[in-house]
């Protein structure tokens, strides 16, 4: 083998491993940050309860939120009009949420029925339909037009 | 009726448009004519065709002419004048049309400011601007034309989202505009310089300038944007690693890529290809920012509307851009080059490449942590986030290293084992940011690890700056490249403010009745009145807030809005600065109001310095572009 082969190919196997190592490097980071979103129904079909921090969305049940008064602290429902999901979250609650409007919620399962909220996202336009809302309505066949808008 | 001139000009800026790509290939490449005056002359009247039906769509909205969808649909009659004029590029239509305005611009631009060079290559540069204007005409005119029209025409407009009614951002869009659709003339100049067999040192040194002044309108409206995330969201904070920010930050890292390997190219005689396959894929993240805007596949707090269908169209342009040029650069890339790519271990020149190392592999984590998401949502159907934790802990300690590098690199002489100063000089430097580091920490009592790095670093890239300043008259070296420093400063600054705002800022919400106060984390909050007023085309309820932190009063009047047109709530944020931290409330409606009103506060330390570090990024890449000008 010539020197110079010799060197290019000590150089590519340098940098595969590096590239290599990287690579596993971010693989593993975006494991360990990777936020997963359920609907109320994915959750009651899922076998395990997930762990760690997740996102989970639907609308707002009418008549369901509940304050406990001067604590911030508050409790609604979640529902995908086929399952429902208790949320108790402890905050403020942003300007766009309200009753039978579409939410997304982050937080930590208790059970499959109860979230312990930790941020609401909240999006810009009060008709906006949150787009993973959307897919898990059309999921439990409940899709509405009058969502569409 | 205004409408049908505007739709006129846009379809005769198309044809001419096309007679002019037809012109070049007739005279230029058939008949071999070396006289590019008709053909420069068209590519000017096509620039003001479109720059009229800019401006008529522009008074379109101005007077509000509802018998247009794009006016119907993003305007309305009660909205200030200035509203009503960001409106026009405040809407999917109007924004592309913006947009082929600034492709057409640089070319104009281009052709103004290159007279020292070939006309064969400034003509071929033009041919391929076209050839870009071209599609995205196309793409305008059949998809999303801006000046359709509505029947029956509606007597009130629905209004802009009230969201985007704001100074910041009615100006920021044109910035990013101006910053990465930019790319596309030295994306053009590169395919004319394989065409024409021109890509060499002299190619560098020409399209060097062309990169600087899109990369300095991308940095300051990166910048511009994040401060309107920071007061109008009323987030907060300055920056949330949404796809949003990543898609207009990532052509920014692959342009600072290219704008350090271009130098080698033109010094050294190296990074050929490197160079060429930087600036192809500076124009294709630029263009693939603009699908993730505009596409609707993010799921993105900035997602506004849009329409997946256009999504595949502009899918369909980046991929047919791509692959042109990939191909154009297989088959024209100069095949004969010295190929000299032998770098010494100690040396500018080497720096350089690992700066560029370090960009692509920070480019490789946006990229990864954008696009996954869509990804999986698209193949697998799975809905995910990343959590910006993703980003932090990733990048945090690769920016530390490469700080050290931006500091210690230009210090380094061009292919040679040496220093432009004395060695011992660097040690100096790090003992200086030791001990100035430490001073911090004491200041602050703050005993952190992550900490000391992150504010050890970023000062002794702090230090080496201003040494070089010091140095500027004396040192040749030094002066010759004096832009550099802005920029250098700029990000040492940036991530010192960064690490400080991490360690040291503060976040409570909660919710307080009128009258009563909150004390918290050494912060007490007194919620004194509220009073409601009537704005213009909402209403406003005002609440008076005094904030006690340190011994320092600061009194602040944040407001909810309620907007007509749309019906919506904002929260109009309150910020107060000393200087160096600002405090910063915002309120919020939902809830029983008879229990209290939901308040956000947030002390933000060193936040300031985080706008200014953009300036300076921004002044050093104008400072350059401006030096250039001149130059044979």
């Amino acid at each position: 083998m010539s020197p110079s082969r010799k060197k290019r190919i000590s150089y590519f196997l340098v940098s595969a491993v590096v590239v290599l190592i990287l690579g596993k490097f971010i693989f593993n980071s975006l494991q360990k940050n990777t936020i997963y979103f359920f609907s109320p129904t994915d959750l009651l079909l899922n076998s395990e309860t997930p762990r760690g921090l997740i996102r989970v969305g639907g609308l707002v049940k009418r008549d369901s939120i509940q304050e406990k008064k001067s604590e911030a602290i508050y409790t609604f429902v979640v529902t995908d009009l086929k399952n429902d999901i208790y949320v108790e979250y402890k905050g403020i609650l942003p300007n766009l949420f309200q009753e039978e409007k579409g939410v997304v919620v982050e937080g930590v399962l208790k059970d499959k029925k109860f979230l312990l909220g930790k941020t609401i996202l909240a999006k810009h336009d009060e008709n906006y339909m949150p787009p993973e809302v959307a897919e898990a309505l059309k999921k439990s066949g409940k899709w509405n037009k009058k969502y569409d808008q | 009726m205004i409408s049908n001139v505007g739709s006129m000009l846009l379809v005769l800026s198309f044809v001419i448009t096309c007679y002019t790509l037809f012109i070049y290939v007739k005279k230029n490449i058939v008949q071999k004519s070396s006289i590019y005056l008709e053909f420069f002359l068209y590519y000017k009247a096509s620039f003001l065709l479109l720059l009229f039906s800019f401006f008529i769509l522009l008074i379109s909205f101005v007077m509000s002419d509802f018998s247009i969808i794009s006016v119907y649909e993003n305007s309305h009659t009660d909205k200030p004048l200035f509203y009503k004029i960001s409106g026009t590029w405040g809407n999917h239509e109007g924004s592309m049309l913006l947009l082929i305005l600034v492709i057409s611009l640089y070319g104009i631009l281009f052709l103004l400011n290159s007279k020292n060079i070939s006309d064969s290559l400034r003509a071929t540069t033009i041919f391929f601007q076209s050839i870009i204007q071209l599609i995205f005409l196309s793409f305008l005119i059949f998809t999303s034309n801006p000046f359709s029209k509505i029947i029956p025409i509606p007597s009130q407009g629905l209004g802009l989202n009230p969201i985007l009614q704001d100074p910041l951002l009615a100006i920021h869009p044109p910035f990013l505009y101006l910053g990465y659709v930019g790319f596309s003339l030295v994306f053009s100049l590169l395919l004319a310089a394989l065409v024409l067999k021109q890509y060499n040192s002299r190619w560098a040194s020409i399209a060097k300038k062309w990169i600087m002044l899109p990369w300095s309108f991308l940095s300051f409206g990166i910048g511009l944007g994040s401060f309107w995330a920071y007061y109008e969201l009323g987030w907060g904070g300055y920056w949330f690693w949404d796809p949003v920010e990543n898609a207009s930050l990532m052509p920014w890292i692959a342009s600072t890529a290219l704008i350090h390997s271009i130098v080698v190219m033109e010094k050294m005689k190296k990074l050929f290809s490197w160079t060429a396959i930087l600036t192809i894929l500076t124009f294709v993240l630029s263009l693939f920012g603009t699908f993730l805007v505009r596409s609707g596949v993010l799921n993105s707090v900035h997602a506004f509307a849009n329409d997946p269908e256009r999504g595949v169209y502009i899918l369909f342009i980046i991929s047919i851009i791509t692959l042109g040029s990939l191909a154009i650069y297989i088959l024209k890339f100069p095949k004969k080059i010295e190929n000299n790519n032998s770098f010494a271990l100690f040396s500018r020149d080497f720096s350089i490449l690992l700066n560029n190392y370090f960009l692509i592999f920070i480019l490789a984590v946006v990229i990864v942590g954008t696009t996954y998401p869509i990804l999986l949502s698209v193949f697998i159907g799975e809905t995910i986030s990343i959590g910006p934790q993703y980003y932090n802990t990733i990048l945090a300690p690769f920016i530390f290293i490469f700080m050290v590098l931006m500091a210690i690199g230009p210090l380094m002489k061009w292919n040679n084992n040496s220093l432009v100063l004395r060695k011992q000089r660097i040690f100096l430097f790090f003992l200086l940011s030791i001990f100035l580091t430490i001073l911090i920490s004491f200041y602050l009592s703050k005993y952190n690890f992550i900490f000391f790095l992150g504010v050890l670093c970023s000062m002794y890239l702090i230090v080496s700056v201003f040494y070089e300043i010091a140095m500027y008259k004396k040192n040749f070296f030094i002066k010759q490249n004096f832009s550099r420093l802005f920029s250098h400063l700029g990000f040492g600054l940036l991530i010192l403010a960064i690490t400080l705002n991490h360690f040291f800022s503060k976040e409570i919400s909660t919710k307080i009745n009128l009258g009563e106060s909150f004390f918290k984390q050494g912060i007490k909050i007194n919620f004194l009145k509220s009073e409601s007023n009537k704005g213009n085309n909402f209403e406003e309820l005002f609440g008076s807030y005094e904030i006690t932190k340190d011994n320092k009063i600061y009194i602040l009047k944040p407001s909810i809005r309620k907007y007509k047109q749309p019906q919506q709530f904002t929260s109009e944020t309150s910020i107060q600065s000393d200087g160096l931290s600002d405090v910063y409330i915002a309120m919020d409606y939902a809830g029983d109001p008879s229990t209290g009103i939901g308040v956000r506060f947030y002390y933000n330390y060193f936040i300031r310095l985080i706008w200014i570090s953009f300036v300076l990024i921004t002044i050093g890449g104008i400072v350059s572009f401006a030096g250039r000008k001149n130059e044979k």
